[in-house]
């Protein structure tokens, strides 16, 4: 079976580089899964889980990215996401503390960090995409 | 003639100011190494980045709203210029000549009738244009501590400056900057961050149009162009602060290299004194317990 080139980059570095089976990445309107030879695609992303799996379908990592953008070709599949962080290490304490934190304030900024906090929130519960 | 208890100091303080600058070199050194690794990480984003803009920036017909970032106000009145310096000395020219060179560019855009405000980056630059032009500054950062930090205080500026931009408070934003070009050399460099520099991406556009097929884009061009542009600036000045940040690093270890040969010259020269002093005084006394023996 056939490979899919995959970089995950944050301003920050590379994160991760790596031949790989199927990866899911949360398009704005909708999730993508991508398999070798995915026509040529270009979507922002919303808050969510960048799913990475090996050629027979097994998940490799699971990625929780705060937005960003995906370029895919048939060869290649880039994404460029502000910040990155493997669902393993989020803490539910930690992320709903700072829900409830965030939803004391107001304004446009704390808004938007409501919904990435949210959204990490989810990220660890859901189990859906774990296996496909 | 300074007395040879003087001399003594005198080379021993300079002995302490050398241990000093040959430590602040080695110190350089090991950050200037750290600074360039994350500068070189950071590239792939800003490359990529910019390829996607390049790829897009066709597609921005109109000038409404967040595509003003691309295609500009309309206007070329109101300037902002962001001069990028250290917050600390001891790197040689570093500094100064951020300061000249955006003094300099003031000055020339002033003469053509053009409204100036600062927002100058690092202590350096804050405190020389507090005493020169304190009225012109409408805000600073500093502290920034780039590398350890990271995306977050760049983030911070872009959000400042696109707050200014889209309140219609300046037209062009030109940054003054060190880019980094080796370990000992920087050279000043001006860049045009508000409305994008189209000039330099159009020959890439070519480049993608001749070797890529056109792309589906989702949800459509324009959306993503208006969530990419402002991300566009942020990782600009991203780059831009930590091209900074390692070409302080290098003009530090330079200077300290510099200073730290020169103290060694200048301790070989006044041991030299030293001796002859030594040297002179002791003939004299000679000559003086010979004068004496004589006269008895």
């Amino acid at each position: 079976m056939a490979t899919i080139s995959f970089d995950l980059v944050s301003p920050e570095n590379l994160v991760f580089n790596d031949e790989v089976g199927t990866i899911i990445v949360p398009g704005k309107d909708g999730d993508l899964g991508i398999l070798p030879g995915h026509s040529k695609v270009m979507s922002s992303l919303r808050p969510g889980r960048v799913m990475v799996y090996s050629e027979d379908k097994n998940l490799i990592k699971s990625f929780f990215v705060s937005g960003g953008f995906a370029e895919i070709n048939p060869e290649k599949c880039i994404v460029l996401a502000e910040s990155v962080v493997e669902v393993n290490s989020l803490e539910k304490t930690s992320i709903e503390k700072e829900i409830q934190e965030l939803e004391n304030k107001e304004g446009k900024e704390s808004e938007e960090q409501l919904s990435v906090a949210k959204a990490k929130l989810e990220a660890i519960n859901v189990n859906y995409y774990d296996k496909i | 003639m300074p007395s040879l208890k003087d001399i003594k100091t005198q080379i021993n303080s300079v002995g302490s100011t050398k241990k000093i600058t040959s430590a602040m070199k080695m110190v350089a050194a090991s950050k200037l190494r750290r600074s360039q690794e994350k500068a070189e990480a950071a590239r792939p984003y800003s490359s990529r980045l910019e390829e996607m803009l390049s790829s897009l920036a066709s597609s921005a017909a109109s000038g409404e709203g967040i595509i003003k970032l691309l295609t500009g106000t309309g206007n070329d009145q109101n300037y902002i210029v962001v001069p990028v310096s250290a917050d600390r000395g001891l790197c040689g020219g570093f500094n100064s000549s951020i300061n000249r060179e955006t003094f300099k560019l003031v000055k020339s855009l002033e003469s053509n009738g053009k409204k100036i405000q600062l927002m100058p980056v690092g202590k350096k630059s804050r405190d020389f244009f507090n005493r020169v032009m304190k009225d012109q500054i409408i805000e600073s950062f500093v502290d920034l501590n780039v590398s350890s930090t990271g995306y977050e205080s760049a983030l911070n500026i872009s959000n400042k400056l696109q707050e200014l931009y889209f309140e219609g408070k300046f037209d062009r934003c030109i940054l003054v900057f060190n880019k980094f070009k080796s370990a000992i050399s920087q050279e000043v460099t001006q860049q045009q961050l508000i409305p994008l520099d189209v000039s330099n991406s159009e020959k890439k556009e070519e480049k993608e149009n001749s070797s890529n097929a056109i792309y589906d884009y989702e949800p459509d061009e324009e959306t993503i162009l208006k969530d990419l542009l402002p991300k566009n600036v942020s990782i600009q000045i991203f780059k831009v602060l930590l091209e900074s940040d390692a070409g302080e690093q290098g003009a530090r270890m330079a200077a300290m290299d510099n200073a730290t040969r020169n103290a060694g010259e200048m301790i070989d020269s006044l041991t030299l004194k030293y001796n002859r002093t030594r040297q002179a005084f002791i003939t004299k006394e000679l000559i003086e317990i010979i004068s004496g023996a004589e006269s008895i």
